[in-house]
């Protein structure tokens, strides 16, 4: 099992390892564009734990090393150093079948070439949990439906996907993900393309979906406001190191938000309870 | 239908169905030699002149042939009541039109040569394909292929067809005929120092014909040599080599003189081929497309184009119209400079159109 | 929501296995031999019933060597070549992919050219020799394949657009090759060359090219048919497909084998057919849909009727001349294309 060392925490209780679903231990990342040339660290070691249930945010600037954070935890790439465990299995060494029936990616968009209903599309999130040159059983009817009505989006199913509007797509996507069946869920920048309305309603969703299935959700976003009022912890980032890891109370903190994100704001409590960014126009 | 048996059964399926057309194609393809009836007891085992064996059953009653050279060859043997089916390109003599056809040269049609029932099919190396002769082995039909690459070989390879086709002396004939006739030719001329040409096979591009084809041959044979030494067999040439070169006369095969007469005036107008002073003086020679087909008729053809580069060794000609016993007709005179007027309708064309054939009298 | 079964893809299936066999009957039918239907069926009755001595000798030879191995060869180009097509279109992403755009026939034609000029110095026995065509086709196949996998791949794995790029290259190269070769050859016979490099299935072949064919045809396109989820997921991204749990250079590995090994079983003994491979895919996907696991199949099936039309038409049209089938396809399946573009850009 699992033994954690989480060194920048800052007034977290002592967790009992035997909790956490996800554990990123000591993870890092380098890549280099040319052989010749020096390894470019995109991330340092870095470390936190997920329960069920939960929502984590990565949240930080542009080229932090969110995404690259990210990839790591999906199995896309392989860590330089660490690893990732997720209940116990190493996530890279999983096989893609394995790996796709604990863990669902939530892209941004989904470019298709060749036209499919909205059904297709979330049917294709049983794939890992079908055998070779088995049809749709019925259960995975039953899951798919599920998922759509889960999203809210049960009145789509027989659309043509490119004919949907970027809500509702992302709505779509969001199923096939859950049709999954995961035990964990990753979004990366999930509310980039989004109206207001659509942004929350979808961390909303995200918030109930993981309350009743208990999936542990890990969402990438440099929405400041967003990541505050629905994450249950908060991974901040910049430029490849992980500054801060805790609940939102613990990472908004003026000077430290200031310094990462490089522009003057005040933080005050929110209505709910939750910290509230204020951007600061300049001077 | 429970989830545990429809995999059973699609895999029932599709493991049967797969079975089924997997068999099917080598099945379905074999060869049905039980339904053909017994075979010819008699076999003549030759090679051809492709290097290949053929079995070809005796006597030769039905012969298929897929060049016009072959198909004029035939005539020329007297064998024509036995050629069954030839190509849609056999026009010479006028009879071989009427035959059934089978299709192109390259792309005869194997149904149309079956359904004919031939005992042998004639091909030629440099006219068919070679999958064409596989074809015709795979469904038990004897080919049998000639490939001449000189005059001799022309004659020699008549001669050879005569002996396959099981009538000798009707090869020695037409060879002992051709013999004499080169032989007198090169009495004739075999002293003058030989003219030099350039044959185009076509202008645009240029197109000539290689150094060890058999026209290349006829072309020596008939006091020439062609200025192209090449060993492609239709080697495209370069318009500023034949002007440096400079033949002294350009030769062109043509069915009838005047059909080719306006091209060869626009010739003289294009630029690339002004410079050539066999274009610039109208030094051309038209001969008789037979020069083309590797067919005893190509001699004509040879003495034609002898008597247009060295008239100085015809000066007492020959008979005009004469026949001489046990020859083809000659084919009408071609025209050697293009201002002269042509005479077409000469008394042969008559006899030509009854398809001229070689009869021992 | 109505996901496929096993039962709606047989009933897709066998209505055009039925259209098949009345293409069959049809092509058996038409040809330079005229046939009667009555005593085609009654050959067929005694052919079945193994009684074949009884057939008529007349056209006998015609039916079963001639015709009936022909529009076997066509069925299994046909169907190899839409196949091919349809996993390349997958694989590649790409819906102009055809079986030839990574050089594969290119490189059969430089084998078969190579063959056709070495016959004559290679002195083997018939039945051999028959086959230095074919095998040499084959052998310029697979030397290709092996040449574009490695063009293909970046940091050890197929990519798509790395492939696509290095198939391309290597067509263009090859194909200059043809070229060459053909212009300056002095042996062999360079104009019944350009004749197959058009496409032709008249060439009468061996029981045993018969079963290598139909064997292949169906390893390849079995392997290929594991895949066939694989494929759907993989026309949403790579990126997604491995998250949704494809194993990707897995599967870009089996289907690029499998489909390039198919289009050099047809085309090392047909030339290259064109049109067939880009439009079958196609128009299945029209009527059927994109899920792979009809139109495999159905594109087989398509492609098989097809080109048993565009050769009955090749032989039948201005018989007895043959038009290469190739320029059959291409005349029909050019305006097709066409209207199948409009049409998906509207």
């Amino acid at each position: 099992m699992s033994s954690s060392a989480l060194a920048r925490n800052a007034g977290d209780a002592a967790r009992s390892s035997s909790d956490a679903r996800l554990s990123v231990e000591q993870v890092s990342y380098a890549y280099s564009a040319n052989p010749s040339q020096a390894p470019l660290f995109t991330l340092e070691a870095t470390s936190f734990q997920a329960k069920p249930g939960e929502i984590v945010a990565i949240l930080g600037p542009n080229a932090s090393g969110k995404s690259t954070l990210l990839k790591l935890i999906s199995g896309a790439l392989a860590p330089l150093s660490g690893r990732i465990l997720l209940d116990g299995f190493v996530t890279h060494s999983l096989t893609p079948r394995t790996r796709a029936q604990r863990i669902a990616v939530v892209q941004q968009e989904s470019r298709l070439l060749f036209p499919a209903r909205a059904w297709e599309f979330v049917l294709q999130g049983r794939h890992a949990h079908s055998r070779t040159l088995r049809f749709e059983s019925e259960d995975d009817v039953i899951i798919a439906k599920n998922a759509l009505a889960q999203v809210g989006a049960a009145d789509l199913s027989d659309r043509w996907m490119d004919q949907i509007s970027g809500g509702e797509k992302q709505r779509v996507i969001l199923a096939r993900a859950l049709a999954q069946q995961p035990l964990l869920l990753l979004l990366d920048e999930p509310t980039l393309h989004l109206d207001i309305a659509a942004q929350v309603d979808l961390l909303h969703s995200l918030r109930r979906l993981a309350a009743e299935n208990r999936y542990t959700v890990v969402v990438v976003t440099h929405e400041l406001n967003l990541a505050a009022e629905y994450a249950d912890q908060v991974v901040l980032m910049q430029r490849g190191r992980c500054l801060r890891v805790g609940p939102p109370a613990a990472i908004y903190q003026r000077e430290l938000l200031e310094q990462v994100f490089q522009t003057p704001l005040t933080v005050a409590l929110g209505s709910s309870g939750r910290p509230h960014v204020t951007v600061l126009s300049e001077r | 239908m429970t989830q545990v048996s429809i995999p059973r059964f699609q895999s029932a399926v599709c493991v049967t169905v797969a079975a089924m057309l997997c068999a099917a194609p080598p099945l379905l393809a074999q060869s049905a030699s039980s339904a053909t009836p017994a075979a010819t007891p008699l076999f003549r085992e030759v090679t051809d002149e492709a290097g290949r064996t053929v079995r070809i059953p005796q006597p030769v009653r039905r012969i298929v042939s897929l060049a016009p050279s072959l198909t004029e060859t035939i005539y020329d043997l007297g064998l024509q009541d036995r050629l069954v089916g030839d190509t849609d390109y056999c026009d010479y003599p006028p009879d071989a039109k009427t035959k059934t056809k089978v299709g192109g040269a390259i792309n005869p049609s194997l149904e149309q040569i079956a359904a004919l029932h031939p005992d042998l099919v004639l091909m030629a190396k440099s006219l068919n394909r070679l999958e064409t002769v596989y074809s015709l082995d795979n469904l038990g039909i004897s080919a049998y292929a000639v490939d001449p690459h000189t005059v001799d070989g022309i004659i020699s390879s008549s001669k050879k067809l005569a002996d396959v086709l099981g009538a000798p002396e009707a090869g020695d004939l037409i060879a002992a005929n051709l013999q004499r006739r080169l032989a007198d030719l090169h009495h004739r001329i075999g002293a003058l120092p030989p003219k030099r040409v350039l044959f185009a096979v076509w202008t645009e591009p240029l197109i000539s014909i290689g150094k060890d084809t058999f026209i290349a041959d006829a072309l020596r044979r008939a006091g020439a040599v062609s200025i192209v030494d090449s060993s492609q067999d239709w080697p495209q040439v370069n318009l500023e080599e034949v002007a440096r070169l400079q033949p002294d006369y350009l030769v062109f095969a043509a069915s009838h003189a005047e059909s080719v007469a306006p091209q060869l005036d626009a010739l003289a107008r294009l630029p690339g081929w002004r410079i050539i002073d066999a274009v610039r003086d109208r030094r051309y020679a038209v001969i008789s497309e037979a020069v083309n087909r590797p067919a005893p008729r190509i001699v004509e053809a040879i003495e034609d184009l002898a008597k247009q580069l060295h008239p100085e060794a015809f000066a007492e000609k020959p008979e005009a119209g004469k026949e001489k016993p046990g020859k083809e007709i000659p084919p009408p005179p071609h025209q050697s400079f293009l201002h002269l007027p042509l005479d077409i309708h000469s008394s042969s064309s008559e006899a030509l159109s009854r398809g001229g054939c070689v009869c021992a009298r | 929501m109505r996901p496929l079964t096993f039962r709606r893809l047989f009933f897709q299936c066998l209505i055009l296995a039925v259209i098949l066999f009345v293409v069959v009957v049809v092509a058996m039918k038409f040809g330079a031999v005229p046939v009667s239907l009555y005593a085609l069926g009654r050959d067929v009755l005694r052919f079945l019933l193994g009684q074949t001595s009884q057939i008529s000798t007349d056209y006998g030879l015609i039916l079963w060597n001639i015709r009936l191995p022909r529009i076997l060869l066509a069925i299994i180009v046909g169907a190899s070549l839409s196949v091919a097509g349809t996993s390349f279109q997958a694989l590649l992403r790409n819906p102009l992919a055809d079986p030839y755009v990574l050089g594969v026939s290119s490189g059969a034609s430089v084998g078969a050219i190579l063959a056709l000029i070495a016959t004559p110095y290679l002195a083997l026995p018939p039945a051999v020799s028959a086959l230095l065509t074919p095998m040499g086709a084959f052998l310029g196949a697979a030397a290709t394949i092996a040449a574009v996998y490695f063009l293909g791949r970046r940091e050890g794995q197929i990519d798509s657009t790395t492939l696509l790029l290095g198939g391309v290259i290597t067509a263009s190269f090859l194909n200059a090759i043809i070229m060459f070769l053909l212009s300056t050859v002095t042996s062999g016979n360079t104009r019944g060359m350009a004749f197959w490099l058009m496409g032709d299935l008249s060439t009468s072949y061996q029981k045993s090219v018969f079963w290598f064919l139909g064997i292949g045809f169906f390893v390849a396109t079995g392997a290929i048919y594991t895949t066939a989820t694989d494929l759907n997921l993989l026309l949403a991204g790579e990126k997604e497909a491995m998250h949704l749990g494809v194993d990707v250079p897995r599967v870009r590995l089996v289907v690029y084998i499998a489909a390039s090994f198919l289009t050099g079983l047809a085309v090392s003994v047909s030339g290259s057919i064109a049109y067939v491979g880009l439009i079958v895919p196609h128009i299945m996907r029209l009527i059927f849909g994109s899920d792979h696991r009809t139109l495999l199949p159905t594109a087989a099936l398509g492609g098989a009727i097809a080109l048993v039309f565009a050769d009955t038409l090749a032989r039948t049209v201005v018989a007895p001349t043959e038009l290469a089938v190739g320029a059959v396809t291409a005349v029909v399946g050019a305006p097709l294309f066409i209207y199948l573009l409009r049409r998906g850009a509207s």
